[in-house]
This record gives C-alpha cells, structure tokens and sequence, in this order.
C-alpha cells in the first residue's frame, strides 16, 4: 500500500467541485452561484410568469413606417425575440430583419440614460425636474413663430398631443422629417388618382412593371409587399405573375425580377412615355390628350434616350398588353431627380392607359380619425425649416424621431443654421449626430418599453390601428417616453386641461375608451375591452373609402444636362437594413450581408465592371468620390447591376457615434447637391453628379460571396428554370 | 466485395439512420425552400442570430471567414454576366439561395469526427454535442456545404459580443457555445424538443404546424416550409412527394428526364450521397420577356 495524506475520497471531492465550479461558470454569461445574477430577476411575479415558460404580448413595431403588428417573446420579464403577429392584415406574422433586430434597439448599450445639458462641448447630468423647468423658462416670453418642432413620421394619440402641445404654444411650426420617403410619389399620386397612397394590389396583377420601387426591400410596407409579392408569384389564375423592374442601379426587388433593365439615369419617365405611346400603337385606346402628349416618344427615340434596347421594349409592349390586369409602380429609384414629379406622372399614366386603375390600384381604407392619421415626413419641410433657421427664425427647436445633422446633405448647411437656434431640445435614443448638437438631450424609453398607437399610412385591408405597449419594464430608470415628456410640457401650459393623466398611458387609456363604440367596443366594459385591445394588440376600424379619380396630364420629362466635369450619377443605394441610418448601432444590421454585393460592417462603391475598367480600378481599390458639395472615400466593389453611368454607394454608414456604427463606412448623404424637385421641392436624391477618382490605397472587400466571387461554375447549386417548363398551378 | 457491387448498390451498403429498416418512425425532419419565392432579404438570417445565441464577431474577424452565422443567402450572378463575350448586366436579376446545415441523412459530418460529437437522431437530424466536441474541425473540413461554423474565440466573455444589456436578449432555451466548439443549423432543435415533449405528454404526435424554425417563422413570403417527412399530410411530405424527391436516392425523376417535367424540385449536390434533408424549388424566370 502506498502510505498518501491524499485518499480516493477526498480526491474525487476536489475534482467533483472543479467539474462543477467549470461547469457553472463554463457558459461564462450567468451564474447563480457567484451572485451576480438571479434567475427570477423580480421579487414578486405575475401570476402568469412561470419561470422556464414564455409568455408573448402583442405590440408595434417602429424600425420603420410600415408599422408591422410584433409578437414579443417575454421570460422571466426579458423580452427575448420578436415575431410577426399573425392577425395583422400588415405583417400576417412576419417580420423582416430591421424589425426583428428591435431588440438590440431596446437592449443597446449605447443609449442614452439620463438627461444632459450642455456645458461647453460635453454634458451634464441633470434631473428630468431641472430639464422639464429649463425648457419652461427657455419657452417663456417666446413667441410661437419662434419655436420649431422637427420629428419624423408620427401618427396615432402621438400626433394629437404634439398637435396640441404645439396649440398651446401657438406655434404653427411642425415640420415632419423623413431622409428617405415616397414624398414625390405621395404627390405624384394625389394627382393621377385622387389619394396620396392608394391600395396597390400586387397579388391580383399578372404583370408588375416597378420604375425603381423597391417594395421587397425598402419601399412603402415591405413585409406587407412581400407577401402579396409570394401570392402573385403563385400566380392569378394559375399563371405566374411577372416583374419587369426598370432602374439605374440594382435593388433587392430588381435582383428579383424576370427583366430587369438597365436604363439610363433619370430617363424612366421617357421610357414610361414611351411604352404608353407602343402600346396605342398596337391598339390600346388613349385618349386625344394622352396621344397628343406621348406622340414623340417614338421607338427610336426611347431607345436612343433609354439605352433600354428596342427588342425588350417590343417584347414587354406585347406583354402588357396580352396580360391584365397589370400593376405599374413608381419607386425611388424613378422620383429622386429634379425631374422626379414628371416622370411618377409618366408612370402613373400607364396604370390609366393600361386600365389597372379599379383593378389593380384601389381606394385606400381611411381610418375614421383624422386627427391621428399619420403625418408623413418628407425633405421638402427640413429645407424649409432650415432656411428658417438660417434667417434667425427660431429661438427653440425640439427634435424627435430625425437625425437631420446626419442625413442632411453637407450643401444645405445645416450645422450652421442650428447655431442659430438658441435652444435646442433632443428627444434622443442614442448619442446621435443631432443630439451631440442639442443644448439638452432627452433620453427615450426604447420602443419595447413604450406606449403608443399608430396609423400606418399605408393601410392594406380595411383600417386599423397598431397599439404598441411595453414588452418588459425599463431598462434604465431615468429614460421616459415621448407621450411621457410631451405630456410634462403641455402640463406646463395647460395644466387644469391635462391634470388628470398621470403620465401617457393614462391618456392613451382614457382617450381609446372615449371613442370605444367607434373602435368596435360596443357596449364592453371599460377594462374588457381595454384589455382585448393590448392583447390583440390591432384595433380593426371601418375605413371609409375615397373613390379614385385623377388626371392623365403628363409634362413630358426633362433630364438635366450631363457635366462634363461629374460626368457620373450618384444613386444613393437604400438598403432594407440601413435604410437612413438611425438603426445602424444594431449590429445583426451591421453584420447581415447586403443581399446584393454581400458586404458587410462597411460602405461600398458600387460602379459596373465595364467602366472600372475603363477607370482602370478593381475591387477593393479605395476610390475618392467627389460631387460639387463635397468628396468621400470608399472602397470600390465591381457590380453588374448598375448603369454604367451611374455610381452607387449605400445610405446609412458612416456615423460618428455608437459602438457597432461609429467608423464604419461614409455617409453619402454628405456629398450630395442641393438639388430639389421642381414640383414637390422634394431633395433629389438621384441627382448628384460626381467623378471618381482611384486613390493608392487597396483595400480586402469584406464580404460574403466566397472566393468564386458569387459564380456557381458549372455546379448546380442555385438552379433556374423557364417559366415554359413548369406548371405552378399543380404544385402542392 | 466488389467495388462494382459497393457502386451499384450503394443505397444498401450506406448506412441509413435509424437502423434495422424501420426508418424514421414517426418524425424525419425535413425542408422544402421555394427559391422562386425567396427574395433574398436576410429576414430569416437575423431570426436566427435571435433565436440561437449567434455571436456577431464584428470586422475583423469576418475578414478572417470567422462569421458564425448558421443561415446565410447565397448570391450568385449568371455565369455570363460580365464575362467577356457575356450579357452586360444581370438582366434576369441575381439568384438568392438560403443555406444553411442540410441535416444529411449520410452525413460526411458525422463520419470523420474523432469523438462522435456530431450524430444522428432518431428523427432525422444531424445534431452537434457541443460539450462532446474537442474542436478537430474535421466536420467542418469534410462539409461540402460549407455550413458549419467554429467558435476561435470565447463569444461569451468578449464585451463587444453580448456586453451588459445586450446579453439578456440571448435566448435561455440555446447554449451559448464557448471557444473551441463547432456549431450549425440544428433546424432549431429546441423548439422540436419542446413540441414533442408538450405531444408527449398530451399522448399524441405533433402537428403539422406545430413547430415552425424561426427562419420560417419569419420568412415574409413563406418561402420556408419546415415539417414531419413522414407525416403524409404535412406540407413537406406533400411537396416532396409532387416534385418526386425521394430522401434516399441520389437520382431523382427529375434527372432522369430530360425537357420539361414540370418538375422544379432538387437536392444540392446530391451526387455526393449525402441525401440532404433540405429540397429546394428552382427559381422561375418568364421566358416571355
């Protein structure tokens, strides 16, 4: 035997605690054991709340317009994912990845936490009493004229309580801010059908004819598209739907068409001219006016103006013509230039022509309730309230919902104009480019901790409206809702009005219950039905419905003359992910390879291969990209998809601010030229002309397409097959 | 054994899973991927990184071919687009393609790991034991799809992955892997196991319907269809047996004839013998225009 002070027993003792000590601490992320975390995070639960078990509330999402009805994952009070709710005629439980990625909005751990003033260049903290008081005494003696209220779009009891709290401050000052919006396109459609956004069915069109929508990506109500989008792939009647998508540079919604065709910047309303003009050529009826108008867009000058070539231009006539109902749709891609108006008109009159209107384009549901019906943002009311600002006009400005020191471009000056604002106010989630402006920054509760109803401005079956309710408690104590902070302010003007709300939910309660009969309460008690609104979270109301009517008048579109120095467009690419940029700090954006080009955590170049080599640039050489307004450097990524005399780069990079956003990438925003629609005094986006310039520097794309640089080489991997071989009316 | 009989009669000597010719009984997991609906959209890329605790490894380390993420969409051009002699542009757009694990039913996988940390259940996946895996990366090299993805780094502990706040997102239904441990697409085993344990106790089968993986769940043009291969009344079985897909041949009907069979379903790689689990529909394009 050997004699040992160390048994078998005490041994396995040792080893039994370090494989357990391992084990707990193995995961690295909780640990009951050393305290740093409970389980249950609360003292007393819920009666619902079973730890292990999951409940789910339904709420609204906000990364965009389209207002997508959310299903929340909650456990143990953490809301852990969320889903599409399927009930909603918007989303019908689906959500895309903008969407989904909510909860790194919620969980960020850049936000902001606590009310900061400014002291020189950086912030104070203060108490919510001290900035509430500020902004009082900062309002006194000022005149309405002379205060501004800057937000993005915003609908629901929201609006109406900004609505008043401007009321009581007699200012008629409101702008409403979106960077990108279907601001031209909302006019364009007033004119050609009497509403601003009409009911577009894709599901029941056999042709889609898009100018540069993209409403699988970024456009209107993606989700909603998508799925009509799935429908009419299925096809009516059995016979599959059609896209033929016309633009300058690839979208999602292009990399999914049948046809997709390159057409020369800014030409697709003489493209759309065109077709209307080969379409009474082979016997559609157009009226006097409409014959008069199109009559010089023969064939030869289409193709000539175009560069769409005369055989794709026949084929897509005969197409148009032998399936109907068809669906034609203005995007982006076919307003941002100064000529944008004219050619949405030029678009819109093919539906007339082709008869879709009625078929394919329907009256809207209006929601009953003017007053909450969504305020749209557009670009034409920064510019106005920029030059505004830059006279000396405004001695207070709040900011909501906008970031317009990043999304403005460099050429409006705007960083000068808000310093002569005396005070400025941001309503802020993050640390952002406008709230590092502001004198005092307002932290926002996230959307998963707050109260709200919206309105979606584009409402696809009947009206409804979306309730959005907390999905767990504050994370941080001191962040508070708009309604909350809005609802402080008018406290301070109209204190007896608004004295018995406590904070907004009591008002958003109080305010729902008033108009019950009409939300389809009927006669339930107060407390049912509230409780069935937050728990079906959609509030269904009879839409009455706006005929249509509308004119076919159309100018004929006239592009800008090219520049010799900047002889390059710059289409701005609008990501599905990024979109504007306000949720770039949310890195499963940052992270989800662009679908087209497959970069990631970076911005990019996009120019055609054809005319790199004439640059002689390749991939990864960092090219400097120069407008009139200014330059910025990216690297260079060889893309198919674009017209040759355009460039690309994407929008929503390029921040100063946030830990998954700061560093990468540029803002184009920047570089762009003060050049405005001539009819909306929308910004047009598209119209920048730049030149590009290879700098030494090369660079390693980062990006997802693998070595093969996206190519199959003979191997069957991503298969296609033409429409004449399958039959998708006998498919399960 | 002749290496003519081995080669003719494959499908016998390849060890299917379960054994004793009582194949998947009741459940075999399977998937159907409509790529004429896929848009392409990344929407069922981030419903993964939400359900299953994916790290976001950040620049760098994706400049490295260290991205974890289990469902990634493949983009491919025509082969002629901008070749020279080629179209000029993508003009019948590009081609999206979901990919993520296959769950072969004869997984290349699964065969050469040293400590059999990667195998076969019962129903039909091929599952990863992330606390049996010492990190060879054989499976990964022997993957043809290219679907497994390693841990270099301990995610966990690195506070630019899932720093305060962020990590009380992470689902508590999923492991967080450490460094050194392989991980894929489980087909979102935690919510089968869930579903069959609420059958179980209810003394039935799932439903079809019953468990949606989360790519599908959110996947806005049902592109996705997720389901029981050997449930005759899911949608899965139903679509497999019209495009006539059989899981244990590596030649289908489709192949076989030539021309216009109507048929559009299709494994990759299938010459390999793998028999992936995951059908794909060809993409459609209009010959009209």
């Amino acid at each position: 035997m050997i004699e040992s002070g160390f048994d078998r027993r005490d041994f396995l003792k040792v080893l039994g605690w370090g494989g357990a000590a391992v084990a707990l601490t193995g995961c690295g992320n909780t640990s009951v054991q050393d305290g740093k975390e409970t389980v249950v995070s609360y003292v007393e639960a819920s009666d619902y709340m079973i730890p292990g078990v999951s409940v789910y509330f339904n709420s609204t999402c906000t990364q965009c317009e389209a207002s997508c009805n959310i299903n929340g994952r909650v456990r143990e009070g953490r809301v852990l994912k969320l889903e599409g709710n399927a009930a909603s005629a918007i989303n019908r439980g689906k959500l895309c990845g903008l969407g989904q990625a909510g909860v790194q909005h919620h969980y960020n751990p850049d936000r902001v936490r606590e009310p900061l003033l400014r002291k020189g260049t950086s912030g104070e903290t203060i108490t919510w009493e001290a900035a509430l008081k500020l902004i009082n005494e900062k309002l006194t003696g000022v005149s309405g004229d002379q205060i501004a209220f800057l937000s993005g779009s915003v609908s629901g009891h929201l609006k109406v309580l900004l609505g008043n709290y401007m009321d009581s401050l007699s200012s008629k000052n409101h702008f409403v801010y979106e960077a990108i919006s279907p601001a031209v396109q909302r006019a364009a459609n007033k004119k050609s059908y009497g509403v601003e956004m009409p009911k577009f069915s894709l599901n029941k069109a056999k042709v889609i004819l898009s100018f540069g929508a993209d409403f699988l990506g970024s456009w209107v109500s993606p989700v909603h598209f998508s799925q009509q989008y799935a429908q009419f792939r299925k096809g009516v009647e059995g016979k599959r739907g059609v896209l033929v998508q016309v633009e300058s540079k690839m979208t999602l919604t292009g990399a999914n068409a049948d046809r997709w065709l390159a057409v020369r910047p800014g030409t697709e309303g003489v493209l759309a001219l065109g077709l209307v003009n080969a379409l009474g050529a082979a016997g559609t009826a157009l009226s006097a006016d409409v014959a008069a108008a199109v009559k010089d867009f023969d064939k030869a000058r289409v193709t000539k103006d175009t560069g769409v070539s005369g055989e794709h231009l026949d084929k897509l006539v005969a197409l148009l013509k032998e399936r109907t109902p068809s669906l034609v749709l203005s995007g982006n891609g076919a307003e941002g230039y100064a000529h944008g108006s004219q050619n949405a008109a030029a678009i819109n009159l093919l539906n007339h022509v082709l008869g879709n209107v009625g078929k394919t384009i329907e009256a809207p549901a209006v929601v009953p309730f003017p007053q909450m019906l969504s305020a749209n943002g557009n670009s034409a009311s920064l510019k106005k309230l920029n030059d505004g600002m830059a006279a000396g006009n405004y001695k207070v400005l709040f900011t909501y919902a906008a970031n317009p020191v990043f999304t403005a471009p460099a050429s409006m000056k705007l960083a000068d104009s808000l310093n002569k604002v005396g005070f400025k106010v941001a309503f802020a989630h993050y640390m952002d480019e406008t709230a590092m402006a502001a004198d005092l920054v307002l932290p926002l509760d996230s959307a998963l901790e707050d109260w709200g109803t919206h309105i979606a401005e584009y409402q696809p079956e009947g009206g409804q409206i979306s309730i959005q309710q907390p999905l767990m408690e504050k994370l941080h104590a001191n962040t508070r809702g708009a309604g909350d902070i809005l609802l402080a302010l008018i406290k301070q003007r109209r204190a007896e009005e608004y004295k018995a709300f406590e904070d907004y939910y009591a008002y958003l309660r109080t305010a729902v219950l008033q108009n019950k009969a009409a939300l389809g309460g009927g006669a339930a008690e107060d407390d049912t039905f509230w409780d069935e609104t937050l728990t079906s979270g959609i509030v269904k109301v009879a839409g009455a419905t706006t005929a249509l009517s509308g004119s076919t008048a159309v100018t004929a579109p006239v592009a800008a003359a090219s520049d010799a120095q900047y002889p390059l467009f710059l289409i701005p690419g609008i990501t599905a992910n990024l979109r504007d940029g306000r949720h770039a700090n949310q890195p499963w954006l940052q992270e989800s390879p662009d679908p087209l080009t497959t970069i990631v955590w970076d911005s990019w170049v996009e120019i055609h291969p054809k005319k790199a080599a004439e640059l002689g640039i390749v991939e990864g050489d960092m090219v400097e990209v120069t407008s009139k307004s200014g330059s910025v450097k990216a690297q260079a990524y060889l893309f198919p998809g674009i017209h040759p005399d355009a460039i690309s780069i994407p929008l929503g990079r390029g921040q100063s601010w946030g830990r998954y956003a700061k560093g990468n990438g540029v803002n184009p925003f920047q570089i762009l030229d003060a050049v405005f629609d001539k009819e909306t005094g929308e910004l047009a986006i598209n119209e920048t002309r730049v030149q590009i310039k290879k700098t030494s520097k090369r660079v390693i794309v980062i990006k997802d397409e693998g070595s093969a640089g996206g190519k199959q080489f003979g191997r069957k991997i991503a298969v296609s097959v033409s429409s004449n071989e399958v039959d998708l009316s006998k498919e399960v | 054994m002749s290496v003519t009989n081995l080669l003719e009669n494959w499908s016998q000597f390849r060890h299917f899973h379960p054994v004793d010719d009582k194949p998947h009984d009741p459940y075999k997991w399977a998937m159907s991927i409509d790529l004429d609906t896929c848009t392409g959209c990344n929407a069922c890329s981030v419903a993964c990184f939400a359900e299953n605790n994916i790290p976001v490894v950040g620049k760098d380390k994706f400049e490295h071919g260290q991205q974890m993420h289990w469902m990634r969409i493949e983009r491919y051009w025509d082969e002629d687009v901008s070749n020279p002699g080629g179209r000029d542009f993508p003009d019948q757009g590009a081609q999206f393609l979901p990919m993520m694990c296959q769950q072969c039913e004869a997984a290349p996988c699964e065969t050469v790991c040293p400590v059999a940390a990667t195998n076969h259940t019962p129903d039909g996946l091929n599952s990863q034991i992330y606390n049996r895996c010492i990190g060879s990366r054989y499976c990964s090299a022997n993957c043809p799809f290219k679907v497994r993805y390693f841990n270099w780094y301990d995610y966990p502990t690195d506070d630019s992955v899932w720093p305060a706040e962020m990590n009380q997102q992470l689902n508590p239904d999923v492991s967080v892997r450490s460094k050194g441990v392989m991980e894929k697409c489980t087909f979102c085993v935690q919510r089968i196991s869930a579903a069959k344990v609420t059958a179980k106790n209810e003394g039935r089968l799932v439903h079809e319907g019953e468990i949606q993986t989360a790519c599908q769940q959110a996947c806005p043009t049902n592109a996705i269809t997720f389901g029981n291969l050997v449930d005759t009344e899911s949608r899965v079985h139903k679509q497999w047996e019209a495009q006539r897909v059989e899981i244990d041949k590596d030649k289908q009907e489709k192949d076989e004839e030539k021309g216009g069979t109507d048929l559009r379903g299709y494994r990759i790689l299938e010459e390999l013998r793998a028999y992936p689990s995951v059908m794909y529909l060809e993409r459609v394009r209009e010959s009209a225009v």
